[in-house]
């Protein structure tokens, strides 16, 4: 087992998972599609329909990801690190224990969670239309920017492709062999990886659905859609809460004495953490006065932050980002 | 003012608290993003003094929090003029402690007071105790609240005072496990409520 082992399995999982997720996406406009028509007209067909492809849609989101788990563990099979004797490392040898939730496949977990969650939502038909078009959305930018077939973990990938270089002499062994060993223990094989990022996608997913139903209860005032909002607020919150605060110890043990107390994401965290607290506190009084409409309203700014709390990593600096200042 | 009206509009300020402190937040990620124009600017005082500063911005916010949010459990104790009364107390002795001994100090006062009403809330709240009122009824949501309301108190505490303590780690768990589970007991209370029956039987 070794590198060229590791590489068919790669080429496999692309080979068999960009159909897959093409599917996806030529379902995702049809859905959304129908989901404007199903806006539009409020026909039972049109909706019916959409069900339909849901199902599907979601059951070849699952597929996919089935295919994301093969690959890792063919990568843990195949792919091992042992670290120079001289280097005196507190473990000889590692193996990837790679997390299903990062670089591009992070965004398709999310997507992933948020269709099963489609699918628990029973009744409001004119609700659940409009979160198919807020899917068809999501799903088409999994396939357009994030899609994890196309090239699959390329940071996981440049990172095994230069340890095996250096084994041939390219490169200093050290050198990559030092930063692996941290990136190993520290990042993917770290128990946090495995529990604080899928704990706050899982809280995303569900809180698409609050966005919604806000967005309903702005539009129609209908009392339905502040419960459903309520609904998925209550899971999504207690993970939102519970995953956030798993993040502090990590960042402790994997961050030390590194500046990232006021970091951007941290801070926009906190932010969509405390306007979702408010929004819950604001929800103990809804019916009083023009109260649904505040708690509505927050309920759309609550995700309008979770979104750009997302893309902090991407357009600030910070320990969290991929941006450089 | 009525018990009711009273505790709508503690519930209006802690939403407007929770909103400036987001603001805070908001503050801090342009602020970061302006500074960190010069490159490793983190290994610099500058980063130490944009801590401070960002902290300084929050504790105000943080004190009122805890004052509306935290002492909003006393109503469940006292009447509401020796409430008003407390909490004026609690501030004024805040603030005077900031100019004395410094934000830090003061937040580690007021924490202390406010952590120590919550643990007496809790214990009579697992007792049953009719004096406390809380906005809902039953057991599990009144446990709930309770629960998140001190592991919320014990987190900051912990944050703001314990961060060198050997215990830092083992506080954050706690109150960690007190607001994972108030958070559980607050939203689903029948769901928890049937499976301590279940379990009893």
């Amino acid at each position: 087992m070794g590198f060229v082992e590791y590489v068919a399995a790669r080429e496999f999982a692309s080979g068999i998972g960009q159909p897959v997720i093409t599917y996806i996406f030529i379902l995702a406009l049809l859905m959304g599609f129908l989901s404007l028509l199903s806006l539009r007209n409020a026909k039972e067909n049109y909706f019916n329909y959409w069900i339909k492809l849901l199902y599907i849609q979601t059951g070849l989101y699952i597929f996919g990801f089935i295919i994301i788990v093969w690959f890792h563990v063919q990568i843990y099979n195949t792919v091992l690190i042992q670290y120079p004797a001289d280097m005196q490392l507190p473990v000889e040898s590692s193996r990837f224990v790679i997390p299903l939730w990062i670089e591009s496949e992070k965004l398709y977990f999310w997507a992933m969670i948020a269709s099963v969650f489609a699918l628990t939502l029973k009744r409001c038909k004119e609700l659940r239309a409009f979160l198919g078009v807020i899917l068809s959305v999501f799903s088409s930018i999994v396939y357009l920017f994030s899609n994890p077939f196309r090239e699959p973990l390329p940071i996981v990938h440049g990172e095994i492709t230069r340890w095996y270089a250096a084994l041939a002499g390219d490169g200093n062994i050290y050198q990559i062999a030092g930063t692996l060993y941290g990136r190993i223990t520290y990042y993917y094989n770290s128990t946090y990886m495995w529990t604080h990022p899928p704990m706050l996608f899982i809280a995303y997913a569900s809180l698409i659905i609050t966005f919604a139903a806000c967005v309903f209860m702005l539009l129609r005032h209908v009392r339905q859609y502040d419960e459903i909002a309520y609904r998925y607020a209550k899971p999504g919150y207690i993970l939102l809460t519970a995953g956030m605060l798993i993040g502090y110890p990590w960042a402790i043990e994997a961050w030390k004495d590194s500046a990232w107390w006021w970091d951007p994401k941290i801070s926009g965290s906190i932010m969509m953490w405390v306007l979702y607290s408010a929004y819950l506190h604001a929800r103990i009084y809804v019916d009083r006065g023009k109260l649904w409409r505040t708690t509505a309203l927050l309920g759309v700014l609550c995700f309008v932050t979770l979104v750009f709390t997302y893309l902090l990593t991407y357009i600030v600096p910070g320990i969290h980002s991929v941006v450089q200042s | 003012m009525k018990p009711k009206k009273y505790d709508y509009y503690l519930i209006i300020l802690t939403t407007l608290i929770l909103l400036a402190i987001g603001i805070v937040c908001v503050y801090g990620i342009t602020y970061y993003n302006y500074l960190a124009v010069t490159p490793g600017w983190t290994g610099t005082i500058g980063y130490l003094r944009f801590i401070d500063d960002m902290n300084s911005y929050l504790y105000p916010f943080l004190v009122l929090l805890l004052i509306s949010l935290g002492l909003c459990i006393p109503k469940r104790l006292f009447e509401q003029e020796i409430l008003v009364k407390i909490s004026l107390l609690a501030l004024g002795v805040t603030v005077i402690l900031t100019f004395l001994l410094g934000m830090e100090t003061a937040m580690g006062f007021i924490l202390a007071v406010i952590a120590g009403i919550q643990v007496i809330v809790l214990i009579l709240t697992l007792n049953k105790n009719r004096k406390i009122r809380f906005e809902k009824e039953g057991y599990f949501v009144r446990l709930g609240s309770s629960m998140l309301h001190l592991g919320i108190v014990i987190l900051i505490f912990n944050f703001v005072t314990l961060r060198e303590s050997q215990f830092h780690i083992l506080i954050f768990w706690t109150g960690t496990l007190f607001v994972t589970a108030g958070n559980i007991f607050s939203f689903y209370p029948d769901r928890i409520n049937l499976l301590f029956k279940k379990n009893t039987k």
